[in-house]
């Protein structure tokens, strides 16, 4: 809300700069700053709770309570009374419209020039001149707080009803925008037509034209429950629809529609009928009193308050004090009408510490035993999976949640996904049920930004409907792509592999000292290439994936190499309890290398499983150190040398007892795969 | 067989002089002081010698064997020397040229600045909490003394899905759900992503949060401003001035929002916080009247933004490596 300050000035004696009020209101809790240009005008934020702000007259109040000083609460508003005429009222639901007021006014001249100070303010505000009617009530809105409605009164069908909308209920707006209401929505009509959405915006047929004679002033009171919400749902973002909402003062009716008369009899004539009021007294919102107790004021805030300044504060802000007897000290205090936000003893509680100050609370530390905390495993693992995708050279990224429909099938059609409803575009509302999309959005954005070595990971939530309800898992993705190192003269160029990522993995599990359990089995998935994606298992069940990009995508995403991405579920990792120390051997070790020829269809995890079966004592590891396909062996086989590594961890392990175990190895590998054994 | 010693002692000394290798030289050691060498063969015919020659002869051939071998010993050292000095000369490299460089990896200057704020909170003996991102109204809004078409609910433009679910617009509910939980005393911190439906030049629809929430007997507005001045003392490494002023949360009362003052002399908004109000802890069927806390709330991107002096929120989300890498 930007108001002049002139304007408010001329409510409230004070005697303060504008940088002042600004700071005052400020730390008051009604933010507010100085527009640059041209620095005479306040832009106030008010929170939901200041509704009694809206106004000048309400921030006014607000300043001459925060500096003790006289507020002029009432301008002359003094007017004729000329003619009996009135229009007929029916009020079917008096809870949602408490107070009506009405007046109707003739003979107005509706094309006459607004005043300047009328729209230099109304500017001022932000808000555009209309026309001299409708002008003036919105000149009396920002002055009281209370939004006024004027009617042509030729437009309205023998009287105004104010009613429930009718289901599925069309209505044409001032904006020329058409809603359907139901219900839920209070509308005002007259007997063959709706004429307005009751304090949100008027109807389209019931306005001031140009060639209004007689007007209907409205002035009402609407219950804020009846509206709240509703701005919202028919984004309708109105001046009087922020203000009902949030609560208007239900006793100015009368005074906000004889000040208006009198600006209109000032600028544009016309003969006055009387102001004619409907009032539900039962219905208007009362102010119950709240009992204030001294003790829970220090037990909150930390402060204590003399009484006198308790007392003090609380008149200021119009609120009654009763004090009564409760066997401590404890007030009864009732707020004014237009306090919709306290309702409480803590709301109390925030105004005395709101106009005693913040500043004048002092800073002090909590007094309680002292215990320490173990550091929880949620954080321990967070950091040691973090720190090591570091250490693996990957940089974190940090996605959306959400993706576009395009992305989302790249991982198939048979993923139930989660839809939002009021997506902000349709680029962003499906929420990701993988972390892929998102990495390869990634690569292609820095690919254009001319990186050549890439190697990214995301650690975050995936969605997924399954079986009707929503699913949250934790996920670990990465992708590599591009030149293994950065180019530089020591070492040769080389692209990055799938081996280069699983070996990364490999690291990474055997972390977590899951290394020997997790198994790789060949598998597919929907955005990497068959017969180069793994499964990734542990203990019979998939955690996650490795392979690379398929080469549809690739093609699709002009990609010249091929990315390796994985995504493995984090829920399922957990960081091994504690590390036990195994005492370290010194008997030296020994290797014997045997290679061998294979089918290329032979996975060697499988001859390496089955050497491990043997459980040979002392065989403590096996490297794969060559795989070799080419010249001198024939088609559709491989030769792969193995290094076989023995060590005891008692004693020096003899040449015979080593060929021994060799032997036997050859021997259940020749026979359990059909193999020749390469001739050293 | 005779041979002149003299000859012989001439010989070996010439061939070590001229000798340019340690290898030439152990062979030339050999062939003269080895097992089968000229002088041990000489050496060896002592035995079969007159005893009158004996003494004579074995005097003069061990002289010379003392001769050969303090030479070859002092040839040994030169050349072991010569060799040492070739090769540090032609060994030398250019230490100017670049090292191999393998990949180093860069942590999300998000993740960095949750992970300091948390363990600025750790040192104070908060737990850290987590909770689901699909939220129901529930947690999200109505537990947290926001009803359903409160306008404060239009302070969140909230993603919904359908059966009313809807994406966290704060990471209030995880506090709801870890009373819910656990009850108090309490000493939480939350943080998480928080989604709102909001984009443009200074939101973004996601972005991260932090919230504490501590209740227990005795808690007042004055430990709020102690721990929220320590802590934005710790997180900027230097005295801030700040100063706290009254806002509106729907969940807390007293409320505030907490501003420093930045180089400038502007004051720059970081935070939200208040004394939690007495409904939160009545619908969750907790002593209000015994019990008392603050929370408190803020922005991580904000944060990062203000600590990193990064000018525009949106460059989190980009993922440019030229902006990631800035924080290795």
């Amino acid at each position: 809300m930007k108001l002049p300050a002139e304007w408010l000035k001329e409510y409230c004696e004070i005697n303060l700069t504008n940088e002042q009020i600004v700071t005052q209101l400020t730390m008051a809790g009604i933010e507010c700053q100085l527009l640059d240009e041209p620095g005479e005008i306040f832009d106030i934020s008010l929170t939901p709770n200041r509704a009694d702000c809206y106004s000048v007259l309400g921030v006014s109040r607000e300043l001459a309570a925060l500096n003790n000083s006289k507020f002029k609460s009432n301008q002359n508003t003094q007017t004729t009374i000329d003619h009996n005429e009135e229009i007929e009222i029916k009020i079917e639901s008096p809870k949602d419209c408490p107070v009506l007021v009405t007046r109707i006014i003739n003979d107005i001249d509706v094309n006459t020039t607004t005043p300047s100070i009328i729209t230099h303010r109304l500017n001022s505000s932000g808000i555009q001149s209309v026309n001299i009617i409708v002008d003036i009530t919105n000149y009396v809105m920002l002055e009281t707080g209370q939004p006024l409605h004027a009617y042509d009164l030729n437009s309205i069908d023998s009287k105004l009803i104010v009613r429930r909308g009718h289901d599925r209920e069309n209505i044409t707006l001032l904006d020329g925008s058409i809603k359907t209401v139901d219900q839920n929505y209070l509308l005002i009509s007259d007997v063959t037509k709706p004429l307005g959405i009751a304090g949100i915006m008027g109807g389209e047929d019931s306005g001031i034209q140009t060639d209004t004679k007689n007007i209907v002033l409205e002035s009402a009171y609407f219950n804020n429950e009846t509206i709240m919400g509703k701005p919202r749902i028919l984004n309708l973002h109105t001046e009087s629809g922020l203000r009902f909402e949030r609560g208007v003062d239900p006793s100015i009716q009368k005074y906000a529609i004889e000040r208006a008369s009198k600006l209109i009899n000032e600028f544009s004539g016309g003969k006055n009928g009387p102001v004619i009021s409907n009032t539900s007294s039962s219905e208007i919102p009362k102010r119950l009193p709240i009992l204030l107790r001294k003790k829970r004021i220090h037990q909150i805030l930390g402060i204590t308050i003399p009484n006198n300044g308790i007392k003090e504060i609380l008149t200021k802000l119009n609120m009654e004090i009763k004090e009564q007897d409760y066997g401590y000290s404890g007030w009864m205090v009732t707020p004014p009408l237009f306090r919709f936000d306290i309702n409480q003893e803590c709301d109390l509680i925030e105004e005395l510490a709101r106009l005693n100050g913040y500043d004048n609370i002092e800073e002090h530390n909590e007094q309680g035993e002292i215990k320490l905390k173990k550091i929880s495993k949620r954080s321990k693992k967070i950091n040691h999976i973090n720190n090591l995708m570091l250490s693996l050279g990957y940089s974190e990224v940090i996605n959306y949640s959400f993706i576009s429909p395009l992305m989302s099938t790249l991982l198939g059609e048979h993923i139930n996904t989660i839809d939002i409803t009021n997506p902000l575009s349709i680029d962003m509302s499906i929420m990701r049920s993988s972390l892929l999309p998102g990495l390869l959005n990634n690569l292609s954005y820095n690919l254009k930004r001319q990186h050549r070595t890439i190697k990214l990971f995301e650690s975050g939530k995936v969605f997924k409907n399954v079986n009707k309800t929503n699913q949250e898992a934790e996920m670990l993705a990465g992708i590599g792509y591009g030149l293994r190192m950065d180019e530089q003269w020591i070492t040769k160029l080389e692209t990055i592999n799938f081996y280069d990522i699983k070996g990364d993995l490999e690291h990474f599990f055997a972390s977590l000292k899951i290394n020997t359990t997790i198994q790789y089995n060949q598998s597919t998935h929907p955005m990497l290439c068959p017969g180069r994606t793994a499964a990734i298992n542990l203990d019979g069940n998939t955690i996650g994936h490795i392979g690379e990009l398929s080469p549809e995508l690739c093609m699709d995403l002009e990609l010249s190499e091929q990315p390796i991405l994985f995504e493995i579920d984090k829920e399922v990792l957990r960081l091994s309890q504690k590390i036990i120390h195994h005492e370290q051997t010194y008997f030296p070790s020994s290797r014997r290398d045997i290679s061998i020829i294979i089918s290329e269809e032979q996975e060697i995890s499988e001859i390496i499983k089955v050497i491990n079966t043997l459980n040979i004592e002392g065989l403590k590891n096996i490297i794969v150190f060559d795989v070799y396909k080419g010249e001198k062996i024939e088609t559709g086989r491989i030769s792969i040398a193995l290094g076989l590594i023995f060590q005891n961890k008692s004693r020096t392990l003899t040449d015979d007892e080593i060929d021994t175990n060799i032997s036997k190895i050859t021997k259940k590998i020749l026979k359990k795969f059909n193999l020749k054994l390469r001739v050293e | 067989m005779t041979i002149n010693l003299s000859d012989l002692l001439n010989d070996a000394l010439n061939e070590i002089e001229e000798c340019k290798t340690l290898n030439k030289l152990e062979e030339i050691r050999v062939k003269y002081l080895g097992k089968k060498g000229q002088i041990t063969s000489q050496l060896k015919k002592l035995g079969s010698m007159k005893a009158d020659q004996r003494p004579s002869f074995g005097q003069e051939i061990n002289n010379i064997k003392n001769q050969i071998e303090a030479k070859v010993n002092t040839k040994k050292i030169e050349l072991k020397k010569s060799t040492i000095a070739k090769n540090i000369a032609t060994r030398s490299i250019d230490i100017t040229l670049p090292g191999r460089k393998t990949l180093a990896g860069s942590m999300h200057p998000i993740t960095t600045t949750l992970s300091d704020i948390e363990n600025i909170f750790l040192n104070a003996g908060f737990l850290v909490e987590d909770g689901p991102e699909i939220e129901d109204e529930h947690h999200n809004f109505t537990a947290l003394n926001i009803p359903e078409n409160h306008p404060a609910r239009a302070m969140h433009d909230t993603f919904y899905f359908n059966n009313n679910l809807l994406l966290r617009t704060h990471t209030s509910p995880v506090q709801i759900r870890s009373m819910e939980k656990q009850g108090v005393p309490i000493k939480i911190i939350a943080p998480g992503k928080v989604f709102r439906r909001d984009s443009d030049l200074t939101h973004i629809p996601m972005f991260h949060q932090i919230e504490g929430l501590v209740i227990d007997q005795g808690i007042n507005f004055t430990h709020l401003k102690g721990i929220l001045h320590q802590f934005i003392d710790c997180f900027f490494e230097q005295q801030m001035e700040l100063r706290f002023r009254p806002s509106y949360f729907p969940f807390t009362e007293p409320s505030a929002e907490v501003d420093i003052l930045s180089e400038d002399g502007k004051w720059l908004e970081i935070l939200g916080c208040g004394m939690v109000h007495p409904k939160v802890l009545d619908l969750l069927e907790l002593d209000s009247e015994t019990y008392t806390g603050y929370a408190f709330g803020m922005g991580v991107e904000r944060l990062a933004m203000l600590k990193h002096e990064i000018k525009d929120i949106r460059l989190f989300y980009d993922n440019d490596l030229d902006f990631l890498e800035q924080f290795k």
